[in-house]
């Protein structure tokens, strides 16, 4: 690869730990690189200070999207392009127009937050991650630090005294 | 901490319940000579939270037995309501012994000539249906599952309170108690309630009948539950009680309300649109009176109770916050109060023409009209079409709205009186910690 980031990080064995050393840092003034942890960990995000992802509101819009092109795709189907009377019902049969519109809205909502997701993240076939280390998918949490951003002695010291249980040096 | 039953709130409460009094009195004596607008005004604000309280103990134990433990923090509130049971039940079985007594004209089955075969007047669908629809079944299946429902609500609120006592922490006998009658509560509640509203209110409609109902209904009941909770709630932390009781509590509670009206919604539609499509005329003729003749509370029901929760609960922070989810619980309770409005007035009003031979009502010109259409969708259609607007039965009117009032009043009344006689927060409940971090 051609850039690559020299980073110091420290792992550690409980999220609460983890989560006490991320609000140490941030009052210390530490530059945070990254935060990797093997699930989900409430209250985190918050104390990294990330803002509310906006996925949803991108869900939204691919929901609505969805309502409209069923809707109105069945509406121009069954009464201009091929109106066909179904158990002799009026051509507009809305209340027979509700499943298929919630099933499309909900496809499109979750077809295009998808999508949206790895394109934001970069993701998508063949692309190779670098993983730190191969326990923060298992039972290690990891907080990682940019060399060039932060004085690598200091990170050292703080990651020892916060109770990370190890802490190395990488290039990834 | 516990709640103090002050003298002010009080008032307010009675004051309520004398409102609500003198509009029971009023619709008494300007009335039809059968009470209908009456009776069928306590019998919508009896059902509806008689259920209300139902859904309350049935929330709680289904909690219970799921181990789960974010609700604990408030669960005298759930505990209280429910126990509102002891006043609804008594006010169902007036209802039943109403039946008997000839005091009123609820209930199109209750008419012993149309299962008679002799008589002139032999209904066959409903002669089918006598062997459910009667009033043992109606008076027993109130005393019986009200009794079981109250007998094992106390004992799991008795339980709870004793939890308190001074006993250690560690000891979890008094929780597995509840634990066990919760279990045992759950199947006797789901069951039951189901029975219970098809007595109650599916047999208005006594020719037609719907295998949604019992859910339906239930999820009413259920959104309308959780309303109260967060109104009552949000009233108590207003007061300075409760301070434990979180934003993330107010989620979750804004969580349900959201899932539980797009439930309701579901069922609605899911019922609404097997008869529409199946298109059989004595399954179309309840939705068909209802559209034709109750077209603003028809849709206004979707849009009080789907799509305003829907859309206004839909954010995060609008669960969060105080006035958005206050005002989402109070215009969804009052739109399942609406609902329930709408299931019962028609078939009320139907059976009325019937009994009074269309001239009973008060100098109601269409009336003629209606007992026509009456006498021909008799047998197998059930129900013939109004025309007119009548206070009281196609809309909502100003009585109506007063004996709400009086209902929600007494229903708190008890709510607040069962809240004050224990601490609000249990503080030996093995998940108590749990609900004091809760985090969504």
């Amino acid at each position: 690869m051609a850039n690559t980031t020299d980073i110091i990080y420290g792992l550690y064995n409980d999220e609460e730990d983890l989560i006490r050393a991320v609000k140490e840092a941030k009052s210390a003034h530490l530059e945070i690189m990254d935060v990797y942890t093997p699930f989900p960990v409430h209250g985190l995000d918050p104390v990294l200070g990330l803002s509310e992802s906006r996925l949803h509101i991108a869900g939204f819009v691919y929901g609505m999207l969805g309502t409209l092109t069923a809707f109105l795709g069945m509406t121009w189907i069954f009464t201009k392009d091929w109106p066909i009377i179904f158990g002799g019902k009026p051509h507009w049969s809305v209340p027979a127009f509700i499943p298929i519109t919630f099933e499309l809205t909900v496809l499109f909502a979750s077809i295009g937050m998808v999508v949206t997701f790895y394109i934001i993240n970069g993701l998508g076939p063949g692309v190779v991650n670098p993983t730190i280390d191969l326990r923060i998918t298992d039972d290690k949490f990891c907080i990682a630090f940019d060399k060039k951003e932060v004085d690598t002695s200091k990170v050292e010291s703080f990651l020892r005294s916060s109770g990370a249980s190890e802490v190395h040096s990488k290039t990834i | 901490m516990t709640f103090e039953f002050s003298g002010k709130l009080k008032t307010w409460l009675m004051i309520g319940m004398a409102v609500g009094a003198v509009a029971l009195g009023w619709t008494w004596f300007n009335d039809d000579e059968l009470h209908t607008r009456f009776w069928s005004n306590f019998l919508h604000n009896s059902v509806f939270f008689t259920g209300i309280a139902l859904m309350a103990g049935f929330f709680m134990t289904a909690s219970i037995t799921a181990w789960a433990g974010w609700y604990v923090v408030f669960k005298r509130v759930w505990e209280s309501i429910s126990m509102y049971l002891v006043i609804g039940i008594p006010l169902m079985l007036i209802i039943g012994l109403g039946i008997i007594m000839h005091w009123h004209h609820l209930y199109h089955w209750a008419d012993p000539e149309l299962i008679d075969p002799n008589s002139e007047h032999f209904d066959k669908i409903i002669a089918g249906k006598s062997g459910f629809l009667n009033t043992k079944w109606y008076i027993g299946g109130t005393l019986v599952l009200g009794v079981l429902w109250i007998l094992v609500l106390s004992m799991i609120r008795k339980k709870s309170i004793a939890e308190d006592a001074g006993r250690d922490a560690t000891d979890y006998s008094s929780h597995y108690g509840i634990r066990k009658w919760a279990a045992i509560f759950l199947p006797i509640a789901g069951f039951g309630s189901a029975a219970m509203i098809w007595q109650w209110v599916m047999s208005i409609d006594s020719h037609w009948y719907s295998t949604m109902f019992a859910w339906y209904t239930g999820a009413s009941w259920f959104v309308s539950m959780i309303a109260v909770t967060i109104l009552v709630l949000q009233y108590l932390k207003g007061k300075g009680y409760y301070q434990n009781v979180t934003d993330e509590h107010f989620h979750d509670l804004g969580k349900f309300l959201f899932a539980f009206s797009i439930f309701w919604t579901y069922l609605w539609f899911s019922q609404y649109m097997l008869i529409w499509y199946a298109n059989v005329g004595e399954e179309t003729i309840y939705f068909k009176e209802r559209v034709t003749n109750y077209p603003v509370l028809f849709y206004g029901n979707l849009l009080i109770n789907f799509i305003a929760p829907f859309f206004i609960l839909m954010r995060n922070d609008t669960k969060r916050k105080m006035g958005s989810l206050g005002f989402t619980a109070g215009l969804v309770l009052f739109g399942h109060w609406i609902d329930f409005f709408l299931m019962i007035k028609p078939g009320v009003l139907h059976t009325a023409h019937e009994v009074t031979g269309g001239h009973g009502h008060h100098g109601d010109h269409a009336d003629h009209a209606v007992h026509e259409a009456a006498e021909i969708a008799h047998h197998g259609a059930g129900h013939g079409a109004e025309t007119a607007v009548e206070l009281g039965f196609t809309i909502p009117g100003f009585p109506e709205v007063c004996t709400f009032i009086g209902f929600l009043c007494l229903f708190l009344f008890f709510i607040f009186t069962m809240l004050s006689r224990a601490p609000l927060t249990g503080t030996n409940d093995p998940y108590i910690e749990e609900s004091l971090h809760h985090h969504t």
